[in-house]
Formats: structure tokens, C-alpha cells, sequence
């Protein structure tokens, strides 16, 4: 094994280590103070009472984020996938693994949310769940996709055939974003606003929302990395764990 | 939509905040119980979503203080 792929899993006592981890609480902080203010000003800030929507119109909110969070997390895995392929540094699938992980409950979240809210706005009184809207299929076959990525990976016990083999796919992967969740459910119609050119609020929303909305954006996002950031720290750790026990039995 | 009459259902009735066989208490409600009910009981969410939120900063919080704990002692462990 040459060394120059070998990561270098923490530095504990180095100060440019510990500097950054400070850097890094001070910005989770900020996050936390953050989203609360998100959480408040979407249940404090006065909105128009629109029909069927109501209360629910908050929900803009919390699920719409969940999207873009999601796009964010996969543009992310991309990168990394990316950066590992040019660079063979296995530190970089690590992170790229990660962040489709937490991507995807994230747009896990996105789905369920939007199956809650349809059900109980557009749907009252059908017991429809699964409504077929087009942004709901494409959104659905986009998390498959990215399922297939996970079980790809389990396939290989081989870390750099895994990284390699599977890097290659999240690029694919990747490239099918925009058509499944961008330009595809635009040519139909469809509950989603954007269906008929608009490119994302209705006219009829209240420019008050982009107050929240606009915040939680950056909220949310903020948040994937702060999971995202605690999984490849605890990945890197189990690796390192992994690479001492294979030192202590070669045969293995 | 058709205005929610207490009498849709039995079951409605029987679970409705106020017991079918109990009368309401008079004038009881403080300020703090007027805001709580206030726009459709709207701000009960918005303080079980705070007690998850909140929830939820402490065991990201406590995940910290534990992998940073995991990081010197694999370092420890490498020597």
C-alpha cells in the first residue's frame, strides 16, 4: 500500500485541527440559533388565509427546503465523487457517500411531507396518499437512483473498486437530477407551482413567505452539513479503527 | 367546506375538548391560555415543534462532544 491515499484521520493536538473544529462548533451554533428563528417566523409571521390551504401554506416552509437540500447534498456527493476519481484520495468517497446518505433523508422527508400535505389539502375526503403528481414520480424515481447507489456499494468489499466503481455511477446519478426534478415535471401539469413557466412561486403567494422561506433555505442546508459533517468524521473513524485491526492480524 | 358541527359524530363529541356531560368552566382562561388557543390553536404546533427542534439540537450537540472524544482516542490508539 503506497501512502499517499492514506487519510489523515484526525490530528488531535495539531492546532490548525483544533482551530478548525472551533471554527466549525462556532458555525453550528449560529445554526441552531438559526433555524429556531426559521421555526418561529414560520408560525408567528402573519400570512393571507387562502382557501383549501389555510394553515398549511406553512408548510412551504419545511418541505419545498427539503428539496433544494437534497439537490445541495447531491451536488455535494457529485463533487466529491468527482474529486476522488481525479485524485484516488478515499477520504473523498467517504465524504461523497455521506453526503448522498444524508441527501436522501432528506429527500425521504421532502416526499413523505408532500404525501401529508397533498393528502389533507387537495385530497380531503379521497384517502389518496399517492396522488401521482408528476414532481412525486420524478421525485420518487430520483431517490431510487440513488438507493441503486448504496446498493452498488455494498457489492464490493474492495474499498477502492467500491469508491472507483461507484464514483462512476453517482456521476450518472448526478446528471439525472435536473431532468427528474427540474425540467421534466415542468412539461406537465401539475399541483406544483413552475408547471406552466413560472419558475418557482405562484403568483398568488404572498411575497411575505420569502421572508421565511428564503432563510430556511439556507437553514436546512446549513443542517445537512452539520449531519453530514459528524458522519464522515465518524466514518473516518471507523476506518482508521478498521486499518489498525487489519495491522494487528496482516492475514485478514 | 362545511362548517364542523360538534354533532357530525359520536365519536367527535366524546373526544372534543369540552366532555359531553360536562359543563365548560366559566372565565378560567389566563392570558398565557388565550395566546396558546389563539389562530386555530395554531401556536400548540409551533411549541411541539420547538420541544423537537430543541430535542433534536442536543443529541446533535451531544454527537459532537462524543466524535471529538472518538478522534483523540484513535489518535491516542495510533500512537
Amino acid at each position: 500500500m503506497t501512502s499517499w491515499h492514506v487519510p489523515r484521520v484526525c490530528c488531535a493536538g495539531d492546532n490548525e485541527f483544533e482551530s478548525m473544529s472551533k471554527v466549525k462548533l462556532t458555525i453550528k451554533a449560529t445554526i441552531a440559533v438559526w433555524m429556531t428563528a426559521v421555526v418561529l417566523g414560520a408560525f408567528l409571521l402573519a400570512i393571507p388565509k387562502m382557501p383549501i390551504l389555510e394553515h398549511t401554506a406553512r408548510n412551504l416552509y419545511f418541505h419545498v427546503p427539503m428539496w433544494f437540500t437534497l439537490m445541495a447534498a447531491l451536488l455535494v456527493s457529485a463533487y466529491q465523487s468527482g474529486k476522488y476519481l481525479r485524485t484516488g484520495n478515499i477520504v473523498h468517497d467517504i465524504r461523497a457517500e455521506q453526503a448522498a446518505w444524508v441527501g436522501v433523508a432528506f429527500g425521504v422527508l421532502g416526499l413523505v411531507t408532500g404525501m401529508l400535505w397533498a393528502r389533507f389539502t387537495w385530497y380531503t375526503g379521497t384517502g389518496k396518499w399517492w396522488n401521482n403528481d408528476p414532481k412525486q414520480l420524478m421525485a420518487a424515481v430520483q431517490l431510487l437512483i440513488y438507493g441503486a447507489y448504496f446498493v452498488l456499494r455494498s457489492g464490493f468489499d474492495d474499498e477502492r473498486r467500491r469508491a472507483r466503481l461507484s464514483g462512476v455511477y453517482n456521476l450518472f446519478a448526478a446528471a439525472t437530477v435536473p431532468f427528474l426534478l427540474y425540467i421534466l415535471p415542468r412539461q406537465f401539469t401539475s399541483l406544483h407551482p413552475g408547471a406552466d413557466g413560472n419558475p418557482a412561486f405562484d403568483e398568488i403567494t404572498d411575497p411575505v413567505m420569502r421572508l421565511v422561506l428564503y432563510p430556511a433555505f439556507i437553514g436546512f442546508i446549513a443542517l445537512f452539513w452539520w449531519i453530514y459533517d459528524q458522519r464522515v468524521r465518524l466514518a473516518l473513524v471507523e476506518r482508521a479503527l478498521d486499518e489498525q485491526a487489519d495491522y494487528a492480524q496482516p492475514t485478514a | 367546506m362545511r362548517p364542523y358541527t360538534p354533532q357530525d359524530s359520536v365519536s367527535v363529541t366524546a373526544y372534543d375538548s369540552v366532555w359531553a356531560t360536562e359543563t365548560r368552566p366559566a372565565e378560567t382562561q389566563d392570558a398565557f391560555e388565550r395566546t396558546m388557543l389563539s389562530e386555530d390553536k395554531l401556536y400548540v404546533v409551533l411549541g411541539v415543534v420547538l420541544l423537537i427542534w430543541f430535542g433534536i439540537l442536543v443529541m446533535l450537540f451531544r454527537n459532537e462532544r462524543k466524535i471529538a472524544q472518538l478522534e483523540k482516542d484513535v489518535e491516542g490508539l495510533g500512537g
